[in-house]
């Protein structure tokens, strides 16, 4: 009695998916360069002040890259004038290079990104099984997958779910910048996949290693070693944006971060089911 | 010796290091604080791994990073090195079954090598390693603030590993906190204590088909790391200290309201767990399953939880003046339900130092006064997390790590697994993992 009491008083958890791609008022959003504000000092100074290294300064051009940024916020607080916020949840992207904005110094301009990919046709089904694989994660992307599956996510409503064996699986999720240790044992999942297969790179580690990157133990990114369909950056990626991940691979939503920066959201994420 | 073979006989290891030429065995003074034993060694040093097996994962660990040779040692094979050859322990005559790395839910590698007799677990080996990232070698050389990033990557809890690396830094340099940042950095580490510590239990109850509290005390959980994120701006906490203070200061507002929401979850929360914790089904699943000895345990050094719910009272936060009065919570059985219970207690008592620390919190800055740090410093620092002792070792040049040394709480209880499993039936395994729910990443580094 008390059990059927306490439930109706909790009433309903799960969240719209709106709601869910709003990032919360106290988190900080992902940094965003502004051409006009980078001169060589602040260019430095940014470069010196990021703890992971996300800033990069190669002859003539500038980047900022989103698969390093631990979302600490010390670079937007110290230059509001050369730094934007980007406040949103929608980040998954199907090529690494959607993470990465460049602006052409001498142009004072960002460069400009070619068109998305779209995500393969043959992974477009209304439901989707995926096995998870975690690589020298921390722990952390791995909890973030599991509470996309908590009653306030709810991955199940979009047809997703967590398998037990890569043999039922259509996709891999793997988190971690892939151990050396982990290497066959991941390589060996993949082989047990069926055709057609998705893999999904979730995290930071698992995108370019971030802090391990370097490291003489790490491969350094899961798409050294597979072919990867879909990258979810965060440090660790939360749940939402693993959400948003999954509905691109399955076809659902469409790609909005391209060149590193948010464009419009279309018409064509309206088609999910909320 | 004779000190260091009383202390490791009373469980007191704490860690073990290696700097040519000297061993240097960490071990807790008897009354209070740490005292470093040292040996010489640099081709061989006399292992004793035999009598306390609390040293057996650390001698083999140093074997493998410094080829120092632990004689007598009595099951010498790699630990996190896979390109040596790995002997599993030779069982005759039984059935063998082997388990991941890659395992069946949403969870860290590991291997486990099952010798079972129809349904029942005789022996059982744990091999690690998978998770290993060459982390304390990456600290080398780093500043400060990268040494941070990979101290909060380094096992499940960022908060703890951030609070140990800054403390050992601070000790190291003479730093003193200023006390709003002191009773911040509390606040942040109960949250991550009652966040873990709902995870095992959600854990568990999911483990035994008990899905209403599973989803009761997830609900609770996810509502709870929210408020870690609101206070620190990170849903795990990273980001949120550096040596000398903390990164988040909340005003007033977001403080009452915080103590507000803590209030109500702790009260949801709490009367959940009263309920569930006596439930029939419960009983029936978790008592008497999994057991570990008051002796076991303290022969094999567990630390945190694992130890208490074997009846060794023994939480750092008893030294620590910010938490007076404090009395650990102990349970005696050793079991899955006395490790349950050693949470479920553990997370009412964080709500209520967490009322007191959000009640009395300081005014004043959250950084201490900044200046030029020592050409050379060394320091350490020992912080009571969610799964126990989280150790770290630092030698600092400047502002630069020049060599850092760690050990995670998990590396100490994995052993606790091999014993507690014998003589279990096999389908109990992963409930009795959950019970300790330990850190593959944190052992590994
Ligand atoms: S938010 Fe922090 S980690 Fe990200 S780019 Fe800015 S300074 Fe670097």
């Amino acid at each position: 009695m008390n059990a059927l009491w306490q439930t109706l008083r909790t009433g309903l958890l799960t969240r719209s998916l709106d709601k869910l791609f709003r990032l919360p008022a106290w988190a900080p959003g992902w940094p965003l360069l502004q051409p006009q504000g980078l001169s060589p000092q602040v260019r430095q100074a940014l470069q010196a002040l990021c703890p992971s290294g996300a800033f990069q300064e190669e002859p003539g051009e500038f980047r900022l890259d989103l698969a390093h940024c631990v979302l600490c916020g010390r670079c937007r607080r110290a230059f509001p004038q050369a730094i934007e916020e980007m406040r949103s949840l929608e980040v998954a992207v199907t090529r690494r290079s959607d993470l990465i904005q460049r602006v052409d110094l001498e142009k004072g301009a960002f460069v400009e990104a070619t068109p998305p990919l779209p995500t393969r046709s043959e992974l477009h089904l209304p439901t989707l099984a995926f096995r998870e694989v975690s690589a020298g994660n921390t722990g952390q992307d791995d909890s973030e997958i599991a509470l996309a599956g908590n009653p306030f996510h709810d991955m199940a409503r979009f047809g997703f779910s967590v398998v037990a064996s890569p043999r039922h699986a259509d996709a891999l999720l793997v988190t971690g910048p892939v151990s050396q240790n982990m290497r066959e044992a991941l390589l060996r999942t993949y082989q047990a996949t069926p055709e057609p297969k998705g893999v999904v790179a979730v995290g930071n580690e698992a995108i370019d290693g971030e802090v391990f990157k370097g490291s003489p133990q790490v491969v350094g990114g899961v798409d050294r070693l597979l072919p990867v369909d879909v990258y979810v950056p965060g440090s660790p990626a939360r749940p939402p944006a693993i959400l948003h991940g999954l509905l691109l691979l399955s076809g659902r939503v469409r790609q909005r971060l391209v060149g590193g920066r948010l464009q419009e959201a279309g018409p064509q994420s309206a088609r999910v089911a909320r | 010796m004779d000190a260091l073979i009383e202390a490791l006989s009373q469980g007191r290891l704490v860690a073990l290091d290696y700097q040519a030429p000297t061993l240097r065995y960490f071990v807790e003074r008897a009354e209070k604080g740490l005292e470093v034993l040292e040996l010489e060694a640099t081709t061989t040093f006399p292992s004793l791994a035999r009598d306390f097996p609390a040293l057996d994962w650390f001698e083999r660990a140093l074997w493998e990073a410094h080829g120092l040779h632990p004689e007598g040692h009595p099951a010498l094979k790699p630990l996190r090195d896979h390109q040596k050859p790995y002997p599993f322990d030779p069982i005759e005559g039984l059935h063998e079954v082997p388990v991941g790395p890659v395992h069946a839910g949403i969870i860290e590698p590991g291997h486990f090598r099952f010798s079972v007799l129809g349904e029942q677990i005789l022996h059982m080996e744990v091999r690690l390693g998978y998770q290993h990232r060459g982390l304390e070698a990456q600290m080398q050389g780093q500043g400060l603030a990268q040494a941070l990033l990979l101290a909060e990557r380094a096992g499940g809890e960022s908060v703890a590993h951030a609070l140990a690396l800054a403390q050992a830094v601070e000790a190291a340099w003479g730093v003193a906190v200023p006390p709003r940042a002191q009773v911040l950095r509390r606040v942040v580490l109960e949250l991550e204590r009652i966040f873990g510590h709902l995870g095992h239990l959600a854990g568990l109850f999911t483990d035994i088909g008990y899905a209403y509290a599973a989803t009761q005390v997830g609900k609770v959980r996810a509502l709870l790391q929210g408020q870690l994120e609101r206070l620190t701006g990170h849903r795990y906490g990273r980001n949120a200290i550096g040596p000398g203070g903390v990164y988040f200061d909340p005003d007033r507002g977001t403080q009452d309201e915080l103590q507000d929401a803590l209030h109500d979850l702790g009260r949801e929360v709490g009367a959940h767990l009263q309920a569930a914790l006596k439930h029939p089904m419960v009983l029936d699943r978790m008592r008497y399953v999994g057991p570990v000895s008051e002796a076991q345990a303290r022969l094999l050094g567990l630390v945190g939880p694992a130890a208490r719910a074997s009846g060794i009272a023994r939480d750092l936060r008893q030294e620590d003046p910010l938490y007076q009065p404090f009395s650990p919570v102990v349970r005696s059985g050793g079991d899955v339900l006395a490790r349950a219970q050693v949470y479920s207690e553990e997370v009412r008592q964080s709500f209520a130092y967490l009322e007191r620390f959000l009640a009395e919190l300081p005014s004043g800055p959250v950084w201490a006064k900044e200046a030029a740090p020592p050409p050379a410093a060394e320091g350490y620092s020992r912080v009571e997390a969610g799964r126990g002792e989280v150790f770290y070792w630092v030698r600092l040049e400047g502002a630069r790590v020049a060599r850092a040394r760690l050990v995670d709480p998990s590396f100490k209880n994995w052993r606790a697994l091999e014993i507690a499993v014998r003589g279990m039936g096999l389908p109990d395994f992963p409930l009795i993992n959950k019970s300790f729910d330990l850190s593959y990443a944190g052992c590994d580094l």
